[in-house]
This record gives C-alpha cells, structure tokens and sequence, in this order.
C-alpha cells in the first residue's frame, strides 16, 4: 500500500495507548459469606494484571492484517477490545464500521431452539434487524448446507453443522471488520477451503481483517500486515513476512535458551 | 432514562425475540405448552382458596376474586425477579464474546413475564363469568396500577440481575426475600385485616400500592385515593430510576464477574 493510499483510506481500528487491566483475583468473594470474611480479615487477595500496557495502531480500510504473539500476550484481548466486548482501563479506542465476529462460533446459539430459529435471534444478537437476517436468510443456508436439519433443534446437529451454521451467520452480516480467532483450525476440509474462500472475497471487496493465529502459514497467506504482541506490548509492525520470521526466530531463540534435559549436568 | 428508552428502542427486535425464546423454551417440551400459563394461577388460586377461605375462613365473599385480583399481578412480579437475577449470569458465555446492549437480558426477561400475565388475564375474565361477578366500570382504571408494576418491576430486575453477577447469593437471598415480601404484601389479605397500628408499617411496601389498585379495580370496583396513585407511579418509576442507574453504572464490570 503506497503512502497516498495511506491517507486516503478511512481509519476502521484506532488504538491510542490502550492498556487493559484485568483484576485477577485469588480467592474471588463469590459469595456473601466469602465478602463477609473478606471484610473482617481486612486483606485484599488481589492483584491487577496488565494484559494490554499501553497499545497504540492504526488499521485501515482494506487492510488485513495479522496478530502474532505467544499464548497469552494479550491477542485475543485486542480482538475483544474491537468487537466491544472489553472497555479498555485507559486510552482510546476508536472503530469506525460494523464489527463481526469469528470468535466462537454459534456463542448465541440456543441448543432448544432450531436453526432457523437460531438464524434469527443470532442475527438479532449480532446487531441485525429482522428484515436484514431474511434478507440474507437464503444465502445462510445456503453456505450452512444444513438440508432438513434447519427446522431441527441445534442440539441434533454434528459440531460440524454447528460451526458451518456459526459461520455462515457470521460472515452473511456483511461487516466492514472481520474479526478471526484461530477458526480455520475447525472442520473438515471442504469447509476449511469454503471459509478460505470466504474470507479471500472479503479480502478482494477491501473488507477490513484481524485475524489471530498461531498458524504462521494461513497468517502469511490471508495477511499482508502482521503486528507482534507480546507480554501486552507491540515488538513489531510491518509487512507479514518480516514481522513472522522476526517472530519464528524469537521462537526458536526462546526455545534454546531453555536447556535441555540431557544438558543439564547431573550431580 | 432517556438512555433506557432508546436502549430500548433500538434492540426491540431482540428484546423481543429473546423473550419469546424464553416463552418457547420454558413451554417446548410440556404436553400442554402455553395452556400452563392458564392453568397455574387457577391452580394456585384453588389451592390458596381452600386454605384460606374453607379452612381458616377468612370472612371475605367471593374470596376466589379477592385472590386472583392480587395472586396475578404478584406471580408476575416474583416471577420477573426470578427470571431476571439469573438473566446476565447465564448469558455470560455469551457477552463474554460478542457485544450485546446488557441490559436487553433483565428487560427480555420481565417482558417474557408480561405476556405470561396478559395470558393469565384470560382465566380471571372466564373466572369472574362462572362467578357472575360483575365487571365495574374501574377496568379501565387497571392502567395506573399496571403501569406502576412494570416499572418497579424492570428496576428490581435491573437491580437484582447486576447484583447477582456479584455476589452469587442474591438468587438465593431473592427466593426468600420473595417468601417474606409475598405474607408481607396485600395479596391474600388486604390492608383492612391489618390491626391499625401496624398499617403505616405495611404501606412502607412499595407493592402495597398497585396490588391494591389491581383489586380496588377488579374486586371492590372502587378508585383509590389520588394520594394512592401518585404514590404507586411514584414508586414504580423510582425504583426503575435507581435500578437502572445502578446498573448503567457496572454494566461495563459485569463481564468480567460473568
């Protein structure tokens, strides 16, 4: 992308010094009598825990761009921070476009309900209006492949028609960012290969893409940019190839600082 | 409440469709369904009837009424409030990854509620035919009442449904809270049975006013006092005030607690 595209494309992500900050709490007061015991004892059992310390990027109409880093170095909580879930503890956050998530699919699912039905109020939940969804109805089924399991109760269905009716539901709204959470990991092939497809179109109509994962190969493939995270902070920003092998070489720069069993010399 | 409004406003598609989900599920799998809807308060009438008017004999004529008028708009009440405190709880899994207006979960589940209580209307009308009670002109008066329960109703849903992500006692705390406010409330008696010095105590209970305007209405075919209806509107939008409030105020909390 060339500096004029830069300035012309619309800002669709825009973190300012983002920092989320989680109470991770020991011994949690769930109950009355535990918040009782609390308060005699007079002793906090908690700690704060920075997931994110201080995030600053900007994503841009069209982009697609990749998030790397190990378990736990605050990816999913960027992703989460976008699809408002999270409000951050500090900084600023601006999104501009509808937001969809690949998270986890079917999340709004009902199991006592029937496809159809789930189609609907999941649509509703993902912020639709009810003409919107039967617009887009055929074309969900028609993706979902599900045949006369659509007016069945969900709970009758194969993880498999589970997740292609999670899927299809989630990228028919149509939104301007697309969020991805390790999801290519999930089915069988021909559904693997329709998702890639899937979001490949997304990519071609200049759709904006997050996507997380550890599989280094469908990142360089789906991305053109990729960001580095680690222990809540950004190592790195760039185009995807350089940012991975940054990234694999501190890999495996970590893996052999570890000894190894049979290096360590015995007594 | 200008936010609640528009809240409201712009997820009523789904509001309504949650509460229905709520409906459907709660009658999917019974042989009679939706007929049960009808079929409890009478139930629950006939059994509170035999107790209290054979057995006790308490002095009231057509006792049967006198209960309804009251049993119905309360069961909507404590039913609300069951359903709501559990309302985020279990639809935590679900905020945790996508980003839902919370407070569609406690309305959603007191409009479930709503309509269970229009349903039961249904038996009440019938009731009064098969008694030949007359139907007074004070029907129309029902609004005020009605109106002042909803809205106290949503405020102690909004309020018991944060609270319980917090402390997960409160759906416990609740059940017995609802046991006490129910003996406490003018449902199987009225205020009158209440020796007069006690009274003031009994008028401190928020519910005391639109119970009283429901049975005012359909049993007595009186009109309370206008002192009665202020304070009755007074209370209902008072607490939905606070219990919004205070759960605007965490809303942004809950799901880390969920």
């Amino acid at each position: 992308m060339s500096d004029f595209d830069k300035v012309r494309r619309i800002e669709r992500i825009c973190f300012q010094d983002v920092v989320q900050r989680f109470r991770l709490i020991q011994e949690r007061p769930d109950t009355l009598r535990e918040a009782f015991a609390h308060l005699f004892r007079k002793q906090t059992s908690y700690h704060d825990f920075e997931a994110l310390k201080g995030i600053s990027f900007i994503i841009r109409e069209g982009e697609a761009v990749a998030i790397v880093g190990r378990n736990g170095s605050g990816k999913s909580t960027i992703l989460k921070i976008i699809a408002g879930v999270y409000r951050p503890t500090a900084g600023q956050v601006r999104i501009s476009g509808q937001v969809g998530a690949l998270i986890e699919l079917g999340a709004g699912f009902h199991p006592d309900l029937t496809g159809r039905e789930n189609i609907v109020l999941n649509g509703l939940l993902l912020g639709l209006s009810r003409r919107e969804i039967h617009a887009r109805e055929q074309k969900i089924l028609d993706f979902a492949e599900l045949g006369d399991f659509i007016d069945s109760p969900v709970k009758q269905y194969s993880s498999g028609m589970f997740m292609r009716l999670g899927f299809a539901v989630a990228t028919e709204i149509d939104p301007d960012i697309l969020l991805i959470d390790e999801i290519l990991a999930v089915g069988d092939e021909t559904f693997q290969r329709k998702c890639a497809e899937r979001i490949e179109d997304f990519r071609r109509r200049g759709k904006t893409i997050v996507f997380v994962s550890h599989n280094l190969g469908a990142v360089r493939q789906i991305c053109h940019r990729a960001l580095m995270i680690d222990g809540g902070l950004l190592f790195a920003d760039g185009p995807v190839d350089e940012v991975v092998s940054d990234y694999e070489q501190r890999m495996q720069g970590r893996f052999e600082q570890r000894p190894h069993a049979s290096a360590v010399p015995s007594a | 409440m200008l936010q609640l409004i528009r809240e409201i406003r712009k997820n009523r598609e789904l509001i309504w469709a949650l509460a229905l989900k709520e409906l459907h599920v709660r009658y999917k799998r019974s042989a009679l369904g939706f007929l049960w809807a009808l079929l409890n308060p009478l139930l629950m009438m006939i059994i509170l009837t035999m107790v209290f008017s054979t057995v006790m004999r308490v002095p009231v004529h057509n006792y049967p009424i006198f209960l309804i008028s009251t049993l119905l708009p309360w069961t909507f009440f404590s039913q609300s409030l069951a359903y709501s405190v559990e309302s985020i709880v279990s639809n935590g899994d679900l905020l945790k990854k996508v980003y839902v207006a919370k407070s569609v979960f406690p309305i959603a589940a007191v409009i479930s509620n709503l309509i269970n209580f229009l349903l039961s209307m249904i038996p009440l009308v019938l009731l009064l035919v098969v008694f030949r009670f007359p139907f007074h002109r004070t029907w129309f008066y029902l609004l005020v009442p009605f109106v002042s329960l909803l809205l106290f109703t949503l405020g102690c849903g909004f309020f018991f449904a944060m609270v319980n992500v917090f402390f997960r006692d409160m759906s416990h705390i609740l059940q017995i809270v609802l046991q006490a406010w129910f003996y406490f409330s003018p449902v199987i008696y009225s205020l009158d049975f209440v020796p007069a010095r006690y009274r003031p105590l009994f008028r401190l209970n928020p519910l005391a006013y639109p119970l009283n305007g429901f049975r005012l209405a359909i049993y007595y075919g009186q009109l309370p006092t206008w002192q009665s209806m202020v304070m009755s509107l007074a209370c209902g939008f008072g607490a939905l005030i606070i219990g919004y409030k205070l759960f605007q105020r965490s809303q942004d909390n809950l799901v880390f607690y969920v």
